[in-house]
Parts: C-alpha cells; sequence; structure tokens
C-alpha cells in the first residue's frame, strides 16, 4: 500500500496516500476506501427505495460506457452473495455511427468477463430503421428520440427475459441534470414525479442503484476496478439541452460542492408533498403506460413514418 | 511541468509546488469534470505537482 506522501493528503479513513478529495465533505479517501463507499452507497440507494433483489430476474441496460459497466460489476458482486438473483445484460444498438460500435464491444467484453448472459437488440430489428436514420434532417431531437426508444426497446426485451426490474446506469449527475431540464421545460408532471414509480400493471419496475453517487466518482471507480476504458462520446451530445444542463451544473457544483445532491433531493422533497400528478393511462396501440392516448413512443414512431413515407 | 490535456496536447506549465487544481484553473478546466494522474498515479486536485511531474487530464466521458 502506497505511503502518504507530502505531496498530497491522506485517506480520512486510513492515512494512506488519498486520490480523491471528496469536495462536499472535505474528506479524502484512498483507492479501497472510496471504491468501499461506492459499493456501500450503491447497496444503501437500493435498500432506501425498498427494491430486494433475492428471488428476482434483473435486466441491466447496458450501453458499454463507464456507468453501465460499473452497475454491472457491482450488480454482478451483489448477486454472488443474494439468493437467486438472475442478472441479464440488455444492450441496444440505436445505430450511430462511429460510437457505437466501440462500446458494444467493450459491452461483450464486460458479460464475457464477468459471466453474464447478454441479450443485444438495435432499432433496427425493433423499429425498423438505425437512429442515424430516423433522424436525419431533424439532428436536434436525436438526444430526445433516442431515450425514448431506447427507454422502449429496453422494456421489449425486459418483458421477453422475464425481467422483474431494469437496472439503469444514471448517476447523481444524470439525475440533476434532468432535474434542471425539467424546470427549463416547465415539465410540472415530471418535476412532481417520483421517478422511481410507475403506475401500470404491464411496467417493468426500475432501480437506479448508482443515483446518488456523482459521476467522477463512478468513473474513479471504473478505474480503480480495471473497468474503465475511455470511450467515445456520443456525437449527437451536443445537439441536445443535457450539454447545456451538464456545463451549467458542473460550473456551479465546482463553486458551490453538494449542489447536485441538493438539487435532486429538492426534487424529491417536492413530489412528496406535491399532489401526486395522475396515474399515466395506458397506450392504444402498444399498452404501455401513456399520458395521452398514445404512448411517447408510438408517437414519436409514427412521425418517423410520416417523414419517411414523404422522402423523395 | 507537462501537462496532458483531454484532447491529447501537451502543454507545459512552468511552476514549482502549485496544487493541481491550480494548474486547471490556468487551462480553464473544471475538476468536477476530469480525473488527474500525476506521473501515472491517481491524485486528487489537491495534490501538489511541479517541476519535471507528468499530468494527465482524463475527461470523464459521458453517455453510460
Amino acid at each position: 500500500m502506497p505511503l502518504p506522501d507530502r505531496d498530497r493528503a491522506a485517506c480520512s479513513r486510513c492515512g494512506t496516500a488519498a486520490v480523491y478529495l471528496q469536495r462536499v465533505t472535505g474528506r479524502h479517501l484512498c483507492a479501497g476506501h472510496l471504491a468501499e463507499e461506492v459499493e456501500a452507497r450503491a447497496r444503501k440507494t437500493l435498500a432506501d427505495d425498498g427494491i430486494s433483489l433475492a428471488e428476482r430476474s434483473v435486466a441491466v441496460a447496458l450501453s458499454g460506457g463507464k456507468d453501465s459497466t460499473v452497475l454491472l460489476s457491482l450488480l454482478h458482486g451483489i448477486a454472488r452473495e443474494t439468493r437467486d438473483l438472475d442478472l441479464v445484460a440488455v444492450t441496444v444498438d440505436e445505430g450511430i455511427a462511429g460510437y457505437r460500435e466501440e462500446t458494444l464491444r467493450a459491452a461483450a467484453a464486460i458479460t464475457a468477463r464477468l459471466g453474464i448472459a447478454h441479450r443485444t437488440t438495435s432499432f433496427e430489428e425493433l423499429f425498423g430503421e438505425p437512429l442515424d436514420r430516423l433522424v436525419e434532417g431533424e439532428e436536434s431531437r436525436a438526444c430526445s428520440l433516442c431515450g425514448i426508444l431506447r427507454r422502449k426497446a429496453l422494456m421489449v426485451i425486459a418483458r421477453e427475459e422475464g425481467a422483474a426490474c431494469i437496472a439503469t446506469g444514471h448517476n447523481l449527475d444524470d439525475e440533476a441534470q434532468s432535474v434542471l431540464m425539467n424546470w427549463l421545460r416547465g415539465d410540472r408532471d415530471r418535476l412532481l414525479r417520483d421517478p422511481l414509480h410507475h403506475a401500470g400493471r404491464e411496467f417493468v419496475a426500475r432501480c437506479k442503484p448508482l443515483r446518488e453517487i456523482p459521476e467522477k466518482e463512478v468513473a474513479l471507480y471504473g478505474m480503480i476496478r480495471g473497468l474503465f476504458s475511455p470511450m467515445p462520446e456520443c456525437p449527437y451530445r451536443h445537439t441536445a439541452l443535457r450539454g447545456e444542463a451538464r456545463a451549467m451544473l458542473n460550473a456551479v457544483e465546482q463553486r458551490y460542492p453538494g449542489t447536485l445532491e441538493r438539487m435532486v433531493e429538492g426534487q424529491r422533497r417536492l413530489a412528496r408533498v406535491a399532489r401526486e400528478p395522475a396515474p399515466p393511462g395506458q397506450c392504444e396501440r402498444c399498452g404501455d403506460p401513456a399520458s395521452g392516448r398514445i404512448c411517447q413512443a408510438c408517437r414519436v414512431l409514427e412521425g418517423v413514418a410520416f417523414r419517411t413515407a414523404r422522402r423523395p | 511541468m507537462k501537462v496532458q490535456l483531454p484532447d491529447g496536447t501537451i502543454r507545459t506549465v512552468d511552476a514549482a509546488g502549485i496544487p493541481v487544481e491550480e494548474v486547471l484553473a490556468m487551462l480553464d478546466v473544471n475538476p468536477v469534470e476530469v480525473i488527474v494522474t500525476r506521473n501515472g498515479t491517481l491524485v486528487p486536485e489537491d495534490a501538489m505537482a511541479g517541476g519535471d511531474d507528468e499530468i494527465r487530464l482524463v475527461r470523464i466521458s459521458h453517455g453510460g
């Protein structure tokens, strides 16, 4: 174990050389204790959310990026000590040229390394065309459309696998960005809704074990555990409001550590005290939960079909 | 010290014994957004750097 050197702080827990400064608390952590705390926090989030993984099949959304890879690794560790927890990794190839190929290889590699079943599907398989083609001429909508259809794809595969729960790798930064985006859009329903609970008898439960962990800690955990390889970033990221929200929040978090955490907790408190919006109804087309007659995914696909029919 | 930015370019910073966070500020890099290694070892942003140190900044890639 490396000795503390005079040029960097010592771990607040054991006195060895620190690799991380937790700005919110002012604590320094060595590699071992950072990893331990990330694992403990993920387990606590599952427990706090009332998610028991025993005797369940969990579909783990695995893009091959750092968050979902860390998530899969953490759940793999829990599965080794939890009775009858079955994991199946689900990877959706949206069809984004120059990006997805590398992350798909990473997804296949980590599932092989951990010995976890791996299902893959694609937008082309499920919806007829890759994302690049679906958003042709409307690239500014790529991120939004991709998210809607990817969630639909995960649901389809999770149901096929008989999964009781879909686990996604959303981290604290993702959650805070979503809160800010909902404010910027004036989306009252999303602001007042607890994102983990959904009505609807056909809906597969969701869990986000990393949702209280800062993205930087997730990334460091991945490096410490030898999971993390630099991955390309989605070429559509610059078209999305999320990129703006991320930049704003990172700037504020640097000056006022803890902002992300307070933002997310504030939204949860708001959702708990406000009158819960009416539970979603059912989509007339596919039967999934929908706030209107037609769910978001079916509306998107109808719009795509309309534009495709009009292409010269 | 030599600093490798996330895009691979190398900058030379002439300083002796300053916190990594000050180096990041000189380069307009937010410590929230990067992981730092000093001579191949992970370090927090308040670690000191200077002299012949080789600093590498790894941008935390987004997209799960």
